[in-house]
Formats: structure tokens, sequence, C-alpha cells
């Protein structure tokens, strides 16, 4: 047992070096593709000019603040971009040398995405912790066991998030329009996760639909963790739920891969 | 008149393609579509819980929606197809082809290709105007109709001078693909009116970056709420801004030495 955890430990130390060299030769690109969470920024900003005049469903200007500010960070952890390298590898026939190595290609692709994301939290951190300090009546639950609860949380979403994506970026093994797929996937769960509005805000039919599906725990489950806003009750359920779509998740990549690459035959040489 | 008629074979000779690649049509028109929803999603889910938005009601702000819907329609349909492709030219040295053939080179390069399915986010636009007009059974007048057109001409002069720039800057510095997220990234704000945001962002979104010009005031145009000043102002943004482009491009293109040799 402990040897197999040492094994996985050394794949992934040597995968996440090789991924950090990457990200620092792509630095400048990283901090350009951050751009996109700027429209969580919009958001806020529109979300205040309502708000200045009252809490807005129980929502004050503070409130809209730490929940956008958290949810940049969230949003900025769950960052996923490995449906297009699957994508591209697919159609180019790149992935035929991935396959013959003795770990599986995601391997590679969740050390990249989590060394990546040392990078962003440099830059969101800072700026994040500067914008909350500076607001007064900032509602944060520090206790060590909410702490524990959000980590957990945010390792949850992290999977969801980019499982689904990969899932959508495995349908490069039978067609070539994957890129509209993750697209239009990428717009809908940025919506529905609660990236655009806190789910709070949508009509209660929605959120009560919303409630029972994977995205909102893509991002605001765990920004409702760290405002201390969920009692202990929907706090239990909304962690049950959450990481029974992360299993569902782990097996529908799981059986989709085998049957996705049975059906694989190489472009090119 | 030469001109008119090298567009127009552009233009069937790209359909022509477009037709070849119908799954990637139909996938791509699809995804307009969608995102115009989403986009009218972002906007209306603030109207759940207000009646205004800077000032603008419902209705009014679907005008802008559709506005944005439609710019970008408008860079999906024309800019994005070809200015990546001037990016690439300029990392292969292909640039040399355009540069030689008998043409403006701006026109070459600028308007060579096009993605059709850019026309669906057109069309998505036209309908929520259409679905906003109705709502509030206003009907523009012929002075409202012809100001509106001024103004979005102007606003996508604006927005083809900023992708020219772009273009012209990848001569300079060859790593810049990504200046197109950089677009978005701005671009994004102008699915509200500019009077919702905080004073400062206002006039940095007024008068640095001319967001503003791209939806708010053609809005305004259309609702018939436009002063004239500002139509003046737009007017000659918009051309000086398409002067500037062109000169940046001129300079550019005088200092390219391809990418091989």
């Amino acid at each position: 047992m402990s040897f197999m955890v040492t094994w996985w430990l050394r794949k992934y130390i040597a995968l996440g070096k090789a991924g950090w060299a990457l990200i620092m030769e792509y630095r400048a690109q990283v901090v350009i593709w951050m751009m996109s969470s700027l429209l969580m920024v919009i958001m806020l900003l529109v979300w205040l000019s309502i708000s200045s005049d009252g809490a807005v469903n129980g929502y004050s200007s503070a409130d809209f603040i730490t929940y956008f500010m958290v949810g940049w960070i969230v949003r900025n952890l769950t960052a996923v971009w490995a449906s297009w390298e699957l994508d591209f590898n697919i159609r180019e026939g790149r992935l035929s040398p991935m396959l013959l190595r003795p770990i599986h290609p995601i391997h590679n692709d969740v050390a990249v995405h989590w060394v990546e994301k040392l990078l962003r939290l440099g830059i969101v951190m800072p700026i994040a912790a500067i914008v909350l300090l500076l607001t007064p009546e900032v509602h944060l639950d520090f206790s060590p066991l909410n702490i524990l609860i959000f980590l957990t949380s945010i390792i949850g979403a992290w999977l969801i998030v980019f499982l689904s994506d990969y899932l959508v970026g495995m349908l490069a093994f039978w067609t070539s329009q994957v890129g509209a797929f993750i697209n239009g996937f990428f717009g809908i769960r940025l919506v529905l996760s609660g990236a655009i509005a806190p789910v709070a805000m949508f009509p209660s039919a929605v959120q009560e639909v919303l409630r029972w599906s994977p995205f909102p725990y893509m991002l605001n489950f765990s920004v409702d963790v760290a405002m201390g806003r969920l009692m202990p009750e929907a706090l239990l359920t909304g962690l049950i739920v959450q990481w029974g779509w992360a299993l569902f998740f782990i097996c529908a990549a799981w059986a989709f891969w085998k049957i996705a690459v049975r059906s694989y035959s190489a472009v090119g040489a | 008149m030469r001109y008119v008629r090298l567009l127009g074979l552009f233009l069937k000779a790209n359909l022509l393609v477009e037709l070849e690649y119908r799954a990637n049509f139909a996938a791509q028109s699809a995804l307009g579509i969608l995102w115009a929803g989403l986009t009218f999603v972002s906007v209306a889910v603030f109207f759940t819980q207000t009646d205004a938005l800077g000032g603008w009601t419902y209705e009014q702000a679907l005008i802008i929606v559709a506005l944005f819907t439609i710019i970008s329609g408008a860079v999906r349909f024309i800019l994005e197809p070809n200015v990546i492709r001037i990016v690439e030219m300029v990392r292969t040295g292909a640039m040399d082809f355009v540069l030689t053939k008998p043409a403006n080179s701006q026109f070459l390069a600028t308007l060579r290709y096009a993605q059709y399915a850019g026309l669906a986010d057109i069309a998505a636009g036209g309908a929520i105007i259409g679905f906003a007009l109705h709502r509030m059974q206003y009907l523009p007048t012929p002075l409202a109709g012809i100001q509106f057109a001024l103004m979005l001409i102007s606003a996508l002069a604006i927005v083809y001078s900023i992708w020219l720039v772009m273009a012209a800057l990848s001569f300079w510095f060859v790593k810049i693909d990504s200046l197109s997220e950089l677009f978005y990234a701005l671009f994004d704000t102008a699915r509200f009116p500019v009077t919702t945001y905080p004073g400062l962002v206002r006039l940095l979104l007024t008068f640095v970056l001319p967001v503003a010009f791209m939806t708010t005031f053609p809005a305004q145009a259309m609702l018939g709420l436009l002063d004239g000043t500002t139509l003046a102002v737009s007017l000659g943004l918009a051309a000086l801004l398409v002067l500037f482009s062109a000169w940046l491009w001129q300079r550019a293109v005088l200092g390219y030495s391809s990418a091989s040799s």
C-alpha cells in the first residue's frame, strides 16, 4: 500500500516538475487566459450598483464582494483546458504515443492543471485578500473545521469541473466538432455554477432543480461554505450531493474512456 | 468598384468552403445562438431583483444585449477568422503572399476570410431587438433609425480598428495570439449599460476604452435618447480610429521582413 503511494507520489512529482517548466514557459499566456475570469469582477460591479440601495435577496454589498472575490478564487482554482488538448491530440493522432506510456495520459493533465493553479493563486489571492481587507463587514468563517470543509469542497468542485470537461473532450473520439461542445459547456457552466450571480438570485423553481444538478457544486457551494451561509444540515447534504457527483464523474470518465479507446483509430502515423 | 467585386468573390469562395464543412457550420451556428441566450440570461437575472439597471429598464437593456450579440457576431463573421490568420501568417512568413498580391494589403488581410456561422449571432441579436421593441410597443422614428444606423456603423468601425491594431501589433510582437482574449475580456463590459458602472470605471469605458460607443450609445440612438454631440463624437472617433489603425498597419507592413529569409 505505502509502496503504491510513494510510486504515485514520485510519478506526480516528476509530472508536476515538467508541468511547472511548461507553465513557466507560457506564463504570459496564463495571465491572459486568466482575463476571462474578469467577467466575475464585471458582474460584481453590476450587482453592487443594485445593492447600494439595500440588500438584494439577503445579500448586502459586502456579501456580494465576498461572494465574488471568493468565487473568483474558486473559479481560478477550477480553470480547465484539458478537453482542448485532448481534442487536439485525438484529431492529430498524437494520442497514440501517449497511450503507450505506462500511466494513463490523464495523470499528466491533472499534474499540469494543479501546478498551474500555483501561478494563478499567486496572482489572485493577494488581489482578493486586499479587496476583502478593505471591505467592512466581510463575513468569512475561519474556524478550523470550516476550513477543512472548504478545502474538501474545493477538491470536489475541481473533480466535477475537470472530469465533466474531460468527458466533453472525449467526444473527439467520435466527432471533429468538439470545440463547439467544449465552448458551449463552458458557457452553461459559467451561468449555472454561480459565476455570474449567486444561485440564490435565480427564481426559486430554477434553484430547486439546480440544487440536485452538479453545477452549483462547481463554485457556488464552496463560496457558501467559506461564507458560513449554510446550516449544518444543508452543509452535510451539499457535501454528499457534491461528492456523489464527483464519484459519478470519476466512474463515467473511466467507463467512457474504456469504450472510447476501443473505437479509436489513430490519424496519421 | 474592383474592390466590391473582389469582396463579392471572397464571400462566395468562403461560402463554398463553408458548404464543404456543414457540420462545422451547424455546430458553430448553434454555439452562437447558445451564447446569445447565455448573454440574455446574464442580464435578465438582474431584472428578477430590480426594475432598472443604471437607469435602463429591462426592455431597454435588451437592446444593449442585442447589440452586444450583433457585434460579437460581426467579429466572429469577419474579424476573428482574418486576424487569427494574419498572426499566423506573420509567424510563418506566409504574409509574403498577401503583400505581393496586386491589391491593398489591409483589404486583402482583413476581409479575405469569413465564418458564416457569425451570421447566426447577428440573427439572434436581431430577434432580441424585435422582442424588446415588441414588448415596449415602440417603433423608432425615421430620425432615430438613421441615428441608430450611423451609430452602428461607427461602432463596427471602432471594433474593426481595434482588431486591425491587434493584427498590426503582431508584426512587432510575434507571440500575440491571445490578444483576442484581451478584447473579449474588455468587451464583456459592453453587455450592460455603461451607466451601471461606478464613476471611474464608467469614465474608463467611455473615454479610454470606447466600450460605451459600441453598445450603450447605439442603443440610446434606437430609443431616440441620443443627443447630437454624442453622435458627432462617435462618428469622429470612428473616423480617427480607422485612420490611425490604417496608418499603423502601413507602418507594420513596411517594417515587415518575412520570417524565413
